[in-house]
């Protein structure tokens, strides 16, 4: 296809891996692929780099970027020196946290150090009460010497975060212009997370501070190099933001890879009709899996590296359970596999370093992944090793190598097993009804198995779907994202109407001086409700019926509702999203071929040695027919179809999996 | 996964749904409950009994718990035959509870054709049973003057609530609406259990499902043996002291006798002192919890937690002794303070058994704080029952953690912001207690203070350990600083006993500095000198 010369409007969106960096073109209706190695000292080299070498002559469009920026600097302790200025009496609350240790049965429990010393967390005479009075007045004196304190420490970023600030946060706000003298990015806590709780508002505050100078430097040097067109940064909530915002709260974009892939797996159950899938993302070390039905479904929390964040994010639950994961026979005689992994380095024993067995050893010997075929073959995989160490497994456990092998794949399965329901059954959903979207390297060799332990009838594993990730972050509508505590009992809905106007005022406003239509802007509102007294919140669409509805939500999830208690409103949520212009393409053009039927290949299943068809993913076409058993290898995944399950390619090249 | 016995495999599979349950009914029951104890702090556990009545796993919350639910178990087993949709209700320390506040439901879980499969059940702690004084942890002489004591009762009949039984608790409590959700919460968390074993028992079978929760015990005790087997035999003692039970003359010894050999251990606790007249009374409950505790810290891997583990433990404790006291005795310190003593002097025992893992002693007391009165502002009675954390004893790895829960309990703080919108308090400091650790090459953790001003009057009481004898440091590193409570009126402080019953107005503090851990190993640093 000759290229054409005139400036192209695109989507782009780009995932940076810890290997490799993903692109995704949607291009006219066309969709490109495109893996760069990553460049973990500056990310936006491979960015970059990687845009040029696909997009090289001239265009215009809109590149959504999925940035580990604020991520690495986290878990590698390499953000800024922050100063945190607190409450007096209060400097130790983020060192305290909730007094409970992460493991029970440690004798010598450890905590993570905190991100700012205790030298650099300054306490200022002031309070304000729970219902908004002032207590005791910040007096000018003590906000000057607190400007002297923090400038005299040279920090890099400043986090304020005084007692319920939430419900008035005048002392914040007077604190933040006497410091924006300073320079450097400061974090008030009453504008990044408006709820009470304060050693959760103290941790999210700290977190940004100490990785916004890095994400700050970062944008602008991919700003420059991306010139005038657009740039969107990925958030955890699956929402994209502008690169000013996402340089003030770069907290919101920590989770923002994994939210890629829910993003894109939903954007594609929407499409092809699926309204209710459970995704599952498989990777090294640890596998993801969320749900999806009607929405993504959202946490307004999550704990990183035993910190929490109070953000918005998608709901995804993490097992440390992976195609790496080691397994071992534990002093109780059972079969043990993961949290333990390989990782990359050795590896599992066939990449030819390790000795240990892991799911990938298991999964070579079984005859589910195919030797030379792995990485399309630029990998070859290393089977006898694979099998030592699985037999030095089975000698200790007392099994035959192949009784082992499957061993090892069911106790790992079980693991994903029980993430994935504790996402659908203990949020009130059956499984049953959903179809399983498998994507990530792994994913695609166990869908099936998972399914059948589910009762699931259908699963889906997407065309790329080593990058449905970036897919995903193209498709990412705009958003901004408010959350608010308003303590309200017995609510008019009017009352709480009026309370949102102005969040959903401020989202619009911001999202059209993005260039967002009018038109294309919409916004969802949600009240977090609990009966008085409890403590988790029920999130409710804010609409007509809001109690009654809370009730039926209520008794969905937890099994009982109680229509004669009082109900409080703890907390508005407010997201307003522009839609992206999203043209979809025609089904890509492939070649229709029947599978070739040649290629046949030995596996082990359920103790029996069966001969399976062996399809190349890239080669098959709408009216190829797969029967189970079979196996389909393509550059970054394979799927393992179990005799009993049936499959079809469609027009896009989704491979669409059925049990019989 | 339809095999005739589990091998190695299916035991693993099956310990992940087992665990998976009792986790859910966790999850369940911290979402629904009302009160701050139970909703902020998680102050609960949750588990699975087989058809014989044994525990088949329990999600790890609260240790204290581990032992002693299967005893409340058994006692409901006792007192009645259970039909489908029954549960019982117990909190009698001298019937299967540990102590008052203490609340265990029990559920009996039957299969779509009938059979019986096991028992569901969770425990949790009731912000105020009635008693002296709110919170229900008074200085009391006797139970009776602890609360309102239920043997095991049929609260719940065929799936109808007995309202006669909800009735009568009710009355005896002070903050009713809080008891009766907090007790719905349990309710869910029990349907939720039962409705999760009933479909793995669909999954597997019924015979399997108990073949498999009888294996997976028989695996956890060949874990606890493993365990044992790396310990040299042996007769281990040591003996620690309670600082004294507010009422007669401390300080009150705890012996113990630990013989390891065989992959066994037999823990006995004799020569400890006779039950006392204050609560510092812990019923055998207890003191099994402890021990079992004991042995699973030193595990070096995960054990799943079921009756397996008890099977290699004998633990042997004097009727009538301050380790198994008995009836009419008070108890409600025997399962915050005295838990805490058990562990301490089974480590200092174990700690040549086991240098390489054994760290100095942790704070040792719970620091338990209940306040409660009438709140005018709000127009309702509060009861307010919170216990502070201290610092970790340093151990061969390295110092000890600051302000974290040790040993026999892991419950949250209740946020600042979360306590002044429900209670008329204002928090006034919570920070690190510095320098509260004991000196060494690694340092004990430190303690904390926490000071909260009243804004009505109120009636408070302090049961807390630790204020006379210091936790203990190790391998020649320092102990680390005793707590203070401390009154704190028209700003002048005054020191106040470690069990204490006080009247205070409004505009009065309470002050709490809990202890700091031991220290570990010599030539360290100063410590165990809290900066003033």
């Amino acid at each position: 296809m000759p290229r054409r010369r005139r400036r192209r409007l695109v989507q782009v969106g780009i995932d940076t891996g810890g290997t490799f960096t993903d692109f995704v073109v949607r291009d006219d209706g066309r969709i490109r692929v495109h893996k760069v190695l990553s460049t973990p000292d500056d990310p936006a080299r491979a960015v970059l780099a990687g845009l040029a070498e696909l997009l090289p002559g001239a265009w215009s469009g809109e590149v959504t970027y999925g940035s580990t920026v604020a991520t690495n600097a986290l878990l590698e302790r390499r953000g800024a020196r922050v100063c945190l200025v607190t409450t007096a009496g209060f400097e130790d609350v983020l060192e305290i946290g909730r007094q409970a240790r992460p493991r029970v049965y440690a004798l010598e429990p450890r905590l993570p150090a905190p991100l700012v010393r205790r030298a650099d967390r300054l306490g200022v005479r002031e309070r304000t009460s729970h219902d908004a009075r002032i207590v005791t007045r910040l007096g000018s004196v003590e906000l000057r010497r607190l400007v002297r304190r923090v400038r005299a420490r040279r920090p890099a970023a400043v986090a304020v975060v005084l007692l319920h600030s939430y419900a008035r946060p005048e002392h914040e706000q007077r604190i933040g212009a006497a410091l924006a003298a300073l320079g450097v990015p400061v974090t008030l806590s009453h504008a990044l997370v408006r709820e009470h709780r304060e050693y959760e508002r103290t941790s999210t505050c700290v977190v940004n501070a100490y990785v916004a100078p890095a994400m700050r430097r970062h944008l602008e040097r991919l700003a420059r190099g991306l010139g005038r067109r657009p740039l969107r940064v990925m958030q955890s909530s699956g929402g994209a933001v502008a690169p000013a915002l996402a340089a003030r709260e770069p907290v919101r974009t920590i989770l923002s890879g994994p939210a890629g892939g829910v993003v894109g797996a939903a954007a594609l159950a929407e499409r092809l009709g699926l309204d209710a899938a459970l995704t599952i993302d498989m990777g090294g070390t640890s596998t993801d899996v969320a749900l999806v039905a009607g929405g993504i479904p959202r946490r307004t929390e999550c704990v990183i590296d035993g910190m929490p964040l109070r953000v918005p994010v998608i709901d995804i639950h993490t097992v440390g359970a992976g195609g790496g994961s080691i397994a071992r026979r534990d002093a109780g005689g059972s079969l043990q596999v993961g949290p333990e992994s390989a990782g990359a380095d050795p590896g599992p024993a066939c990449y030819g370093r390790g000795t240990l067995a892991t799911v990938t050893d298991a999964n070579l010997v079984l005859g589910r992944l195919v030797a030379d075929r792995f990485l399309g073959g630029a990998m070859p995989l290393d089977l006898r090793r694979a099998q030592a160490a699985i037999s030095r497994l089975a000698r200790q456990l007392r099994l035959s190598a192949p009784c082992a092998a499957e061993g090892v794949v069911q106790v790992v399965n079980a693991a994903m097993i029980r993430a994935l329901r504790v996402i659908s059954l203990e949020r009130g959903h059956d499984p049953r009804l959903f179809t399983l979207m498998a994507f990530g390297g792994a994913a695609a060799l166990h869908a099936c198995e998972l399914a059948v332990e589910l009762g699931i009838g259908r699963v889906l594993v997407p065309a790329h779907p080593g990058v449905l990730s970036a897919a995903g972050m193209a498709a990412a509508p705009r958003s901004r994202a408010f959350s608010t505590t308003v303590r309200l009992v017995d609510p008019s809905l009017a009352a709480l109407a009026r309370l949102a106007a102005p969040w959903q005022r401020r989202g619009a406003a911001e999202l059209r001086r993005e260039g967002v239509p009018r038109a294309a802007i919409a916004n969802r509102t949600t009240a977090l409700m609990r009966y008085v007294g409890q403590a988790h919140e029920v999130e409710v669409p804010l609409g007509a019926d809001l109690r009654g509805r809370f009730d039926a939500a209520h008794a969905q999830a937890y099994g009982h509702g109680d229509s004669r208690r009082s109900v409080e409103v703890l907390a508005l949520c407010v997201e307003v999203t522009g839609a992206v212009r999203r043209r979809e393409g025609a089904a890509r053009r492939r070649s229709d071929r029947r599978a070739p039927v040649g290629a046949r290949h030995r596996l082990v299943w359920r103790g029996r040695v069966l001969e399976a068809a062996r399809h190349e993913r890239e080669v098959l076409g709408p009216t190829a027919r797969i029967g189970g058993p079979a196996l389909v290898t393509e550059y970054s995944s394979t799927t393992f179809v179990p005799p009993g399950w049936r499959g079809r390619v469609d027009g896009e090249g989704h491979l669409h999996l059925e049990r019989r | 996964m339809r095999r005739p016995r589990l091998d190695p495999i299916g035991l693993a599979v099956l310990n992940h749904r087992l665990a998976a349950i009792a986790e859910e009914m966790g999850v369940r029951l911290g979402h629904t409950g009302f009160s701050p104890n139970i909703k902020e702090r998680h102050d609960y556990s949750c588990a699975l009994f087989d058809a014989g009545g044994r525990l088949a796993a329990q999600a790890a919350h609260i240790p204290v718990h581990l032992g002693s639910t299967p005893l409340s178990v058994r006692a409901a087993l006792a007192a009645h035959r259970l039909a489908p949709g029954d549960v019982v209700a117990v909190n009698d320390p001298f019937a299967g509870g540990t102590h008052l506040p203490d609340l265990t439901l029990v559920a009996p879980v039957h299969g779509r054709s009938g059979r019986l499969l096991g028992y569901v059940a969770n425990r949790a702690h009731h912000a105020d049973v009635g008693g002296m004084t709110p919170g229900s942890m008074p200085l009391a002489r006797e139970i009776h003057q602890e609360g309102f004591r239920l043997p095991p009762v049929r609260l719940v009949r065929r799936g109808a609530m007995d309202d006669d039984v909800l009735a009568l608790f009710l009355a005896n409590t002070r903050v009713p609406d809080e008891r009766r959700g907090d007790l719905d919460a349990q309710r869910a968390a029990l349907a939720v259990g039962a409705e999760r074993l009933v479909d793995l028992a669909e999954d597997l079978g019924a015979p399997a499902l108990a073949r498999g929760m009888d294996e997976l015990q028989r695996y956890s005790e060949r874990l606890m043996a493993a365990t044992l087997r790396t310990l040299p035999g042996g007769v281990y003692r040591a003996v620690d002291l309670l600082d004294g039970d507010g009422i007669g003359e401390g300080p009150i010894p705890i012996r113990v006798a630990i013989t390891l050999g065989g992959g066994r251990a037999r823990v006995d606790f004799a020569g400890s002192a006779p039950q006392v007249e204050g609560s510092l009374n812990a019923n055998y409950a207890i003191t099994l919890s402890a021990a079992v505790y004991v042995f699973l810290t030193l595990a070096r891997e995960a054990i799943p937690a079921n009756d397996g583990i008890t099977r290699r433990l004998d633990v042997r404790a004097p009727e009538g002794s301050v380790v198994n006291a008995m009836f009419p005795a008070a108890v409600a310190g025997g399962n915050v303070e005295t838990s805490q003593r058990i562990v301490d002097v089974m480590l200092r025992a174990l700690a040549s058994a086991a240098p390489d893992r054994v760290p100095a002693a942790s704070c040792g007391s719970m620091n338990n704080l209940a306040i409660g009165g009438f709140d005018h502002g709000r127009g309702r009675a509060f009861s307010y029952y919170e216990t502070v954390a201290g610092g970790a004893g340093a151990g061969p790895a390295g110092a000890g953690a600051s302000g974290i829960h040790t040993h026999m309990t892991n419950t949250l703080n209740t946020p600042i912001e979360a306590l002044e919108a429900y209670y008329p308090f204002r928090v006034t400091a919570y920070r690190l207690r510095r320098g509260s650790g004991g000196a060494g090459r690694h340092r004990g953790g430190d303690g904390l203070v926490r000071e909260i001003m009243l804004l009505e009057s109120a009636e408070a009481t302090l049961l807390t350990e630790r204020r006379r004898l210091s936790p203990w440091g190790l391998a020649g590193g320092g102990d680390g600083a005793r707590g203070r409570n401390l009154l704190v009126r028209r700003g002048r402080r005054r020191a106040l006993p470690g069990k204490a019953n006080l009247r205070l107005e409004a505009g009065d503090g309470i002050r709490l500095e809990t202890p700091g851990g031991g220290g570990f190993g010599g030539r360290g640093r100063r410590g165990g000198r809290p900066r003033k």
